[in-house]
Parts: C-alpha cells; structure tokens; sequence
C-alpha cells in the first residue's frame, strides 16, 4: 500500500489501534479492486492481442508468418516461456510431428524441427483433442502423466504446460502449446479461455490455407493439363506437317501418272490404229483382232487410271462445302443417261428438294458413281426402275439413297463393294474397275458421313449414305 | 495477214516422239496440210519464236498461227514457255493452244492464268485424238481470225 497514504493516515488517527483496523479494512477492500483491474488490464490486452490475430488473418500473409506473429504475442502477454505450433505429420495417425513455429525466451532452446514420436498419443489423446479437450498442466511431474509424456516434455525443458488443439476443418492439425519453463505455472481458467480463442483463430488461417493449397494444387494441375495440350497440339502440328509432306509428294505422285502412264498407251493405241488403217490388207481377221483388243485393254487402262486419279484427288482437295440441290444433280444425270442410252426404258423417281451442305463437285462423283451403276445393274431388266431419296435414320439424321431393281447382290459380298479393285460381276457381264464404290465411300467419309449398300440377289440393291449434320433446307 | 490457210504455220511444242508422229497423222488424216514446225523443248520453242539459237536466221515477223504446247517439256517447261510468249510484246497475242496428258487443275488453272487460249487433254484412244486435232485444226486455221500483226 502506498506509504504516502499511510502517513497521512496515521496523522488522522492518533489512535494505534484505530489506525491498525482502518488499515485493516482499507486493505481488504483494496485488494480485491485492485486483482479486478488487473484482470481488468489483462482482458484489454487479450483483446488487443485477438485483435491483432485476427486483423492478421485478413491479410494475405502466408501460415508461417501468421504463426510466428502470433506466437511471440501470445507469449508476451502470457509471460510464457515458450509458445510453439506443433504439426502432426499426416497419415501418422498423429503419432509424430514437430513444432513448425515458435517464440521462445532466449534462456531456453528452440524446440523448432525436432521430431517428436510419442506413440501412445494417436491412440489415446487425438480424439479427445479433435473434440476441443485442453491439456492443463501446472507442474508435469505432480499431474501423474506417464513417464513417457514426461521425458518428451523434459526435453524441451517444460515444467508447466497448456495444449489446445489446432483443428483444420474437423481434422487434428496440430497443436497449439504454451510452455513454461522456468517454474510450474497455475493457469487462469481467463488465460485458458484465451489460448482456446487464438486455437479458434488459428483454424480459421489453416482453413485458408488448405484452400489455397487446394487452389494452387488446381491451377498446377490445369498448367500442367495446358503444357500436357501444348504437347498434343505440337505432336498435332508436327502430324500435319508430315501429312502435308506426304500429300505433296502423293501429289507430285498422282502428277506423274497422270502424265507419263497415260503418254504409252497412246502410242500403243494410236499406232494400233494405224496399223488397221495402213496395213490392213496385211492382216487377216486374227492379226486385225489382235489389235483390236490391245486398243481396247489400252483404253480400258487409260479408264483405270483416270479413275484411279479421282479416287486420289477426292482424297486430297479441300472441301469446298456449300448448299446443293442433290435433287437437281441427280436429274441431270438421269436426263444424261437417258440420252446416251435412249433405247433402254428407264423409270426414274427422284425425290425433289434434298438440299445438303456438302462439296458440290464430290457429291457430284458420289451422284455419278450410284446411278451410273444403277443403270448399269438394271440392264436386261424389262421394267428397269431407279430411285433416289431420302428418309430419316432413328437419330433424325436424314438418310439419302439411291435404290434400283436391279441384279442386286449376295449380302455375303457387301464387304467387299467398297473396296477398290474388287468386283462382284465378271467383265463380259458388267464392264467395271472396281474405283467408282471406294471414290464414293471416301466422298462420304471426308464428308463426315457413313455409307453402306443393301441388296439381295436378282432383288435390287440400295445405297444409302448420311453426310455430316449440317444439313439444312433453305 | 499471214497469207492464205495453207502457209500458215503449226509449232508443235512436243518432246515425244510417238506424239509428234501420231499428232502429225491425225493432221494428215484430215488434210491439214500446213506446215508444222516441231520444237523438242521449251528452249527451241522460243528460239522460233524469237529467232535466236538454231533459229538465228530466221524472220520473226512470219509467226506460227497457232502453238500446240505440251506441258512436261525438257529444260524449259510449257507453263514457262507460255509464260515467256505472254510477256514478250512479239508473241503476246499469238494463239496458244494447251496440247496435254494432264488434267490436274493445277495445271489448267495455271495455263489459263498465263493466258492460254485453249487447253486440250490428249484422249489415250487415238480416234478421240484424231478428232480433237481435226476439230482443232478447223477452227484455229481455218475459222479464227489471227490477231493483227
């Protein structure tokens, strides 16, 4: 009590005695006014310290400095020796850890990085601690802890100690220890209720930073599937490269037949000719023959290998896709094959109006190649009839076909109609290469669609093909 | 004018020489009986046109009514050839007539683009051929008007 007082006090009394009770009395009510303002103070220093905490955690400051801060702040105001985070190593089934942040008085050691293995604590603590439970500890040896907790304890020098969990959502992070050294320690339950109140505050920056964990994990994983699609699209280049490469020189190929396979046969063929024409008193029916069927073979081969060029040339030019009247293609060529064969009586119904978005010269091929064997199929027959349309698969996606009356085939062969050189009809029967089906087919395909024939023998045949789904109708 | 049908000229712009006789029978057949200067190669086509090389001595106001011009030529090409006729101020009127066993598009959108003033694919059957020559020889020397000299 303040001496001043006092003698001002005692002046007042002259009484001994008197003096003696009054001081008594003034000194019983002093001293619990006076442990009210301690309290008092240490409540405005509690909030200023959880102040200073949680303003923390609104910066985007990283978890270490987060710690630190908060650790030498809550040591301060604790008079603590140390104050340290300790983290579980995941999947140790929190068994092992060590203290990742601290503040220690410089009397002491750092208990930063030391591993720590206590293995009965996963078993018998990490439930009650991710449940809230405060481990309170005034002296370590007169709480009856184990000798193990003892000797852990001991060797960062703790005599006193206060433990609350550091929850991460509802998983046991870590633990939030103030330690004290130098002494055993009673703590306040104010005390207690405060480190329990940073513990909170501390989950809310773990919480944080498993987000942002979470979140860079994200944006790694979407960089890495960028550079994965980088290496793709390179790959992709490279393949187009090579493509390129390749049709230029399947081009220059292409080039050259059409220049010097030709260029034979036209001697072979012309001067065939000029021999039936000059020396043709020379020549009996055999000889004349003769020459007459190597004219023939060298036309036909000039067929093949004009055919064989629109097969490779369907492969490589660019689409040019455009609005076409599949009808009115389909017409002409009708009207065409009518006038070059005006003896045969063909019945055509040709559905109108089937617009398509397609290459208007491939279709053109595609028209060309399934009414032409169309007609060809249906010679011989007395009512020959040919059809071209369109219905509608399951799906909506309309279906055009062109159908005849026709020979037909064996449906054990349909395999083979699409590939090149392969024939279902000797020559003397139906003249034919075998290129139109397989043009025809890699039309379709380049157009995205699917092609395929339908047939029974001496029943007709029918060809139906659907092209991308980008049809319209104007 | 260049005189009357029969002198004019034919320059056959041919390497080939099964070509050059077949396309020289089927002018036969049909009795076109001008005379036809044949040039091995792009080099000698423009030597009788320009009158240089073998053809020094040669007056180069006296032009062919027409060239037949194949495409695949040793040294210079057709395309080339055509090219050259196109820009000199001598020959760039002259009838060119693309005489060829391409029909790459390639090859017809570029004669076309250089100017030619027909472009015809050698048929393998040798009547069709014929016929083309004789159809060609009609209306190129007998029909068409030659550019003013």
């Amino acid at each position: 009590m303040n001496q001043e007082l006092l003698a001002k006090l005692r002046n007042c009394c002259r009484d001994e005695a008197a003096f003696e009770e009054l001081q008594q009395a003034l000194v019983h009510e002093i001293h619990p006014l006076r442990q009210e303002v301690q309290q008092a103070n240490f409540q405005v220093e509690r909030q200023k310290a959880l102040f200073h905490v949680i303003t923390r955690l609104r910066e985007p400051i990283d978890l270490d400095t987060i710690f630190r801060a908060t650790a030498a702040e809550v040591r301060q105001l604790l008079g603590a020796d140390r104050v340290g985070m300790f983290r579980f190593y995941p999947d140790s089934g929190w068994d092992d850890g060590e203290f990742v942040s601290e503040d220690v008085d410089p009397d002491f050691s750092s208990a930063i990085a030391q591993k720590v293995h206590d293995h009965c604590f996963g078993e018998q603590f990490a439930v009650h601690y991710e449940q809230g439970r405060v481990q309170n500890v005034a002296d370590i040896y007169n709480a009856g802890l184990s000798d193990c907790h003892i000797q852990i304890l001991s060797q960062f020098q703790v005599r006193a100690n206060l433990v609350v969990p550091l929850l991460q959502g509802r998983n046991l992070w870590g633990l939030l220890c103030i330690h004290q050294c130098r002494a055993p320690r009673q703590w306040q339950d104010t005390e207690i209720e405060f480190v329990q109140q940073i513990a909170e505050h501390l989950a809310v920056a773990l919480h944080h930073a498993e987000l942002l964990a979470e979140l860079r994990a994200e944006v790694v994983e979407r960089q890495q599937a960028q550079q994965r699609a980088q290496e793709f699209n390179q790959g992709l280049q490279q393949a187009i490269i090579e493509l390129k490469a390749v049709n230029k020189e399947l081009e220059a190929f292409s080039y050259s037949v059409s220049h010097d396979l030709r260029a034979p046969l036209r001697s072979i063929d012309g001067f065939s000719q000029a021999l039936l024409e000059d020396c043709l008193e020379q020549l009996d029916a055999t000889g004349q023959d003769y020459l007459r069927r190597i004219r023939a073979a060298t036309q036909r081969m000039g067929q093949l290998i004009d055919d064989l060029l629109t097969l490779s040339r369907v492969t490589r030019s660019d689409l040019r896709k455009e609005s076409v009247d599949l009808s009115r293609l389909a017409s002409r060529i009708c009207i065409h094959l009518q006038q070059l064969y005006p003896e045969r009586p063909v019945e055509f119904e040709i559905q109108p109006h089937l617009f398509v978005h397609g290459d208007a010269r491939l279709l053109q091929v595609v028209l060309d190649n399934l009414l032409n064997n169309a007609w060809k199929f249906t010679t011989g027959q007395t009512q020959a009839r040919i059809e071209f349309g369109a219905t509608e698969a399951e799906n909506g996606t309309p279906v055009y076909f062109v159908r005849d009356n026709g020979v037909g085939f064996d449906m054990v062969f349909v395999n083979k109609l699409f590939k090149p050189f392969q024939r279902l009809h000797r020559m003397q029967e139906f003249p034919g290469n075998g290129i139109g089906l397989a043009t025809v087919q890699r039309i379709i395909h380049r157009h995205g669609g699917q092609v395929w024939a339908e047939g029974d023998l001496n029943q007709g045949a029918t060809f139906s093909f659907t092209l991308a789904a980008e049809e319209f109708s104007p | 004018m260049n005189g009357s049908a029969q002198d004019r000229v034919i320059l056959l712009v041919e390497d080939n020489p099964d070509d050059q006789a077949l396309a020289i029978r089927a002018l036969k057949r049909h009795h076109i009986g001008n005379e036809i200067v044949i040039a091995h190669d792009g080099v000698e086509a423009l030597d009788y046109l320009y009158g240089t090389g073998a053809y020094a001595d040669r007056d180069i106001k006296i032009k062919p009514t027409v060239v037949l011009l194949d495409l695949k030529l040793p040294r210079i090409d057709g395309l080339e050839v055509l090219r050259r006729i196109r820009e000199h101020d001598l020959t760039k009127l002259l009838p060119v007539v693309v005489l060829t066993t391409s029909s790459e598009e390639q090859d017809l959108l570029k004669s076309y683009s250089l100017g030619c003033n027909s472009y015809i694919r050698k048929p393998v059957d040798f009547l069709q051929f014929s016929e083309a020559i004789r159809q060609l020889g009609m209306y190129w020397l007998l029909m068409n008007e030659p550019p003013p000299v």
